[in-house]
């Protein structure tokens, strides 16, 4: 009857998704697990009152859930494929290594100027070859940190972290 | 390898010769001031009124940017003070006395009065008991007199625990004998004050600017102060020590800034001594009063006696209390 | 109508510019990510120490108004809601915006803003007197069980399982629950360093919403096809208007909701716009188009969240008592120029507070007219490339967290945050009542927390909580709230159920 929703689910193996789905499923109750371990031992008692209730529920919603996931009930979402994992994983990395790294030690502006540009550049359509591409990558890069660097640094005040560079 | 030989000698050199030019150019960009409570609270109202002046050069130069890093009675922002600042002096804290000490002795924080380097105090709001404005009681001796036939009946809103008013609380139930349920509020004092106001609780303490203007507005009574002397602002409310009870000045709420430990002496001396000519600003000071918030200046000096002096009350009475 | 013989006072040139300024300077700060409406009035304070009172309060109230509706600018175009009030807003706003219906989608939003906006601060001016009233009648066990109520639309909110959704709510509540116990200053769950300070609303709806967006714009990788296509549709200014006019139950629903709400203490604009948004949805007829881009949800909640402005300021202008971050940061501005606010201000300083109150009153027109005019062009970033968009979003997500506290440790927590929930999201769990019970967590322990010290010094814990005419309705709402959710829920599966057989 409703043929737009189906064809995804159906193409795939019914095991391999359902597999998909249990994963989360198991690391949803490990999480739930711990949280409600870490509130039923933990010191003093009257403070962690309240994740104790709030732990018990989500232990048992991510029982139930499991349950469902176990029973292939619980389909809802999209899933990932391998295409996806492929694309996305440089992407996040990069975004990481930024964050964790680079902002601190090579500045704050310096590393957000960096990883806009590589981001920007890596996942591009145009061609890496084309010289002229590469020169609208640098611009587009400057104009939007120059924004950046007008609206936090000069109208709002907010000192970055410097690392060796700016 | 080479290129880090060069880096190790142009630092060496540098450190050498850093000191002092760095104190001499201080401050060359804006600094940053750090409120352990929220945007509104009381603190944070006064610290962005006595920092209003920085940037003119007699004073800093440059402009002061309030941070606030609230949460759980301030332990959040100093504990990222204490542990995380940066001591290039570019990064200011404003402390709370007591609150700040009894919270190290009572533990579980990274920082305690160690950790930091006092620049300069600029204000002094004492704790008073209110109740709302048509409670039964008028004085402090009738609300202690119910306290004391009905032991653990009388609940006490205050802004949360090893606080000011917690402090307070501590102190009148020590002082009077009678067993009070203190009750620590989220939100700071105005949410200690709305419980007075709605009745949600029977009196409570609060700091007396706030209680201040509450009375004017018809909301509330004030029924005593906890302070050594009667205030300006309320020449009529009896101190605690008047009305026959042993409270001092403990829990009077010190306001300052300060840096982390480990600035640069120079800097922290440079400070020390434009930051109080500051506070002293003619404008800072109308803004002030025209908000009902007492100034108290005090230069470093005089605040380090007064932190040594307030660490060994607040072990005694913390000590006796636990 | 006392307030009508002190317009005048607002037409003075001078306060005319600082109206169009603040009105303009707020839609600007509003829409930065990390700023919310409360750190943006912050900001705006030393400026009017140079001011007259008068002047100085027309500033602040403007910019509160637009900043409020600024932040829908950001939830709409890049999926950062600007402050919690915007959360519903990016919902549908952004699916809008990607559909190429950006312009629509602003335009309503801020007429919708405008109109929810008119008639709240024409609720603080004729009602004041009653509705301060009805702010005080809320003590900590109604404020437990108005949490509580929140709590229980989780399940229902955005969500397609009711199981999954009501596991995400669990997960806001867990985070909101980490670092220091806001009451006992108790260490709880601090895993990483970056965690003392708790995780923060504003960094952790940073994360929640741009980040999986970022991956998203990522999965599409190096394809041609993208570019050109979203074409932005042009959007004719009437059409809007008749669009938003002729939506008379999600306005309702928005603004009547937005207003009562936003007069609790503590509790207000935070969660006006999701419920107002909740049961926009649970009373139309056709329920699944939300969150795909209907128009209805983004109505709801934009004049859910500026209803709220006018009345969220009656507690404090008639009792002194601020009652949400925003109106605290406002009372300043009144102190700093000697007026306390009371029951007798409007005897004492009619001036200023009429004109105040006035000011806002234009003020949301002001914002609508400005709103409108950027609307076109601003619309045109959903013709942005992917490849842009997505480093943009990323390094304003990143700025933007880090200066709400100018901390490094929050800008940890908004992107592992924000990589958890793109997985999630993958596999059924949803972002909004996740932040939902983030945002209710506080509020429903510190009021359980209190209530019970409470209830022990008087008669137990059982009456405190149970009994009194108001708690007994909060309880029979909060019934009915959860007997609805899974009545659909049930429905909703059988009808899944039977088109999967098909």
């Amino acid at each position: 009857m409703n043929d737009l929703t189906s064809p995804i689910s159906s193409e795939q193996s019914n095991d391999a998704s359902r597999l998909g789905y249990l994963v989360p499923a198991i690391l949803i109750l490990g999480l739930a697990s711990i949280v409600a371990w870490l509130s039923y031992t933990q010191e003093p008692a009257s403070a962690f009152l309240f994740p104790r209730l709030i732990s018990t529920v989500m232990l048992l919603l991510a029982l139930w859930n499991f349950f469902r996931a176990a029973a292939g009930k619980s389909k809802v979402g999209k899933g990932l494929t391998r295409t996806t994992w492929m694309r996305i994983l440089p992407g996040i990395m990069l975004m990481a290594a930024f964050i964790f790294f680079a902002a601190k030690y090579l500045g704050f502006y310096v590393a957000s100027t960096g990883v806009f540009f590589l981001l920007y550049s890596g996942y591009d359509p145009a061609s890496h070859l084309s010289p002229k591409s590469w020169v609208k990558r640098i611009v587009v890069t400057i104009v939007f940190m120059g924004v950046v660097y007008a609206l936090f640094t000069l109208l709002l005040k907010v000192q970055t972290p410097r690392g060796i560079f700016l | 390898m080479k290129l880090r030989l060069i880096a190790s000698a142009v630092l060496a050199a540098a450190s050498l010769t850093a000191a002092p030019i760095v104190a001499a150019e201080y401050p060359d960009r804006p600094v940053s001031l750090m409120v352990s409570y929220g945007a509104g609270g009381a603190t944070d109202f006064q610290a962005r009124i006595v920092t209003m002046v920085a940037g003119n050069e007699e004073y800093l130069g440059q402009p002061m940017v309030i941070i606030n890093k609230p949460g759980a009675g301030g332990r959040v922002g100093w504990n990222w003070f204490a542990s995380e600042a940066d001591s290039d002096g570019y990064t200011m804290g404003a402390y709370n006395i007591p609150h700040f000490i009894a919270q190290s002795i009572e533990g579980g924080v990274k920082y305690s009065a160690e950790s930091f380097e006092p620049i300069a105090n600029w204000g002094a709001d004492p704790a008073v008991v209110v109740v709302g404005a048509d409670s039964p009681y008028n004085t402090i001796e009738e609300l202690v007199g119910f306290a004391t036939e009905n032991p653990g009946k009388v609940t006490l809103s205050g802004a949360g625990l090893y606080v000011g008013h917690h402090i307070a609380a501590l102190q009148i139930e020590k002082a009077t004998g009678a067993k009070m349920a203190y009750i620590p509020t989220k939100g700071g004092g105005a949410a200690a004050m709305k419980a007075v106001i709605a009745g949600d609780v029977i009196a409570g303490v609060n700091n007396l600017s706030d209680a201040f203007r509450a009375r004017e507005a018809g909301n509330v009574k004030i029924l005593a102060v906890a302070d050594l002397e009667r205030s300006d602002f309320l020449p009529d409310v009896p101190t605690l020590k008047e009305a026959g009870f042993d409270v001092d000045n403990s829990s009077v709420n010190f306001r300052g800034v300060m840096v982390p430990k480990g600035t640069d002496p120079a800097i922290i001396e440079k400070l020390a001594a434009t930051v109080p000519q500051m506070f002293e600003n003619a404008r800072v000071a109308k803004q002030m009063q025209a908000g009902g918030s007492p100034m108290h200046i005090m230069t470093r000096d005089e605040v380090l006696e007064m932190w040594a002096a307030r660490e060994e009350t607040l072990q005694d009475l913390l000590a006796g209390l636990k | 109508m006392e307030f009508l013989q002190y317009f005048g006072g607002v037409f003075e040139p001078t306060s005319f510019l600082l109206l169009i300024g603040g009105t303009i300077g707020g839609l600007i700060l509003g829409a930065t990510p990390g700023l919310s409406p409360t750190m943006a009035v912050a900001l705006l304070i030393p400026f009017t120490f140079q001011l007259a009172p008068t002047q100085g309060l027309i500033l602040l109230g403007a910019a509160y108004t637009s900043t409020v509706a600024g932040g829908a600018v950001s939830a709409i175009l890049l999926r950062i809601p600007g402050a919690p009030a915007n959360i519903a807003t990016a919902l549908d706003g952004n699916a809008m915006a990607v559909q190429g219906q950006g312009a629509k989608a602003l335009h309503i939003s801020f007429l919708s803003s405008g109109i929810g906006g008119v008639i709240g601060v024409f609720l603080l001016i004729f009602l004041t007197p009653v509705l301060a009233k009805w702010a005080l009648l809320f003590g900590p066990s109604h404020l437990f069980w108005m949490a509580i109520l929140g709590v229980t639309v989780i399940g229902s909110l955005d969500s397609k399982s009711f199981v999954k959704g009501l596991l995400s709510g669990c997960l806001g509540l867990w985070l909101s629950m980490i670092g220091y116990d806001d009451i006992q200053g108790a260490q709880r769950f601090i895993f990483h360093d970056a965690l003392t300070g708790g995780v923060s609303i504003i960094t952790a709806l940073i994360g929640i919403f741009a980040i999986p967006q970022v991956i998203e714009m990522l999965a599409v990788g190096r394809q041609r096809q993208d570019i050109a296509a979203v074409t932005v549709s042009k959007q004719p200014f009437l059409e809007s208007v008749k669009l938003t006019l002729s939506s008379v139950k999600s306005l309702s629903i928005g603004t009547v909701i937005g207003s009562f709400i936003g007069l609790i203490p503590g509790v207000g604009g935070q969660i006006a716009g999701l419920l107002a948004y909740d049961q926009t949805k649970k009373f139309s007829k056709n329920p699944e188009s939300f969150g795909q881009g209907n128009p209805q949800g983004v109505i709801a909640a934009e004049s859910a969240n500026n209803a709220m402005v006018g009345p969220s300021l009656v507690p404090l202008l008639t009792l002194s008592i601020p009652g949400s971050p925003t109106a605290a940061v406002l009372l300043g501005g009144l102190l700093i120029h000697g007026i306390f606010p009371g029951g007798d201000l409007f005897d004492n300083h009619p001036e200023v507070i009429w004109t105040f109150i006035n000011s806002m009153l234009i003020g949301q027109i002001l914002m609508v007219v400005f709103g409108i005019w950027v609307a076109g062009y601003a619309a045109k970033v959903a013709q942005v490339p992917k490849a842009i968009m997505a480093s943009a979003v990323l390094v304003l997500a990143v700025f933007g967290a880090y200066s709400v506290q100018q901390s490094m440790g929050d800008v940890y927590v908004m992107f592992v945050l924000g990589v958890a929930m793109y997985f999630l999201e993958k596999f059924g769990f949803s972002a909004a009542p996740l932040v939902l019970g983030l945002i209710l967590g506080p509020i429903a322990e510190a009021n359980f927390i209190q209530g019970s010290m409470i209830a022990n010094a008087m008669n137990g814990p059982f009456e405190y909580f149970m009994m009194g005419s108001l708690n007994l309705f909060l309880i029979v709402l909060v019934l009915a709230s959860i007997a609805w959710s899974f009545v659909t829920s049930r429905k909703e599966a059988k009808n899944a159920a039977a088109a999967g057989d098909a």
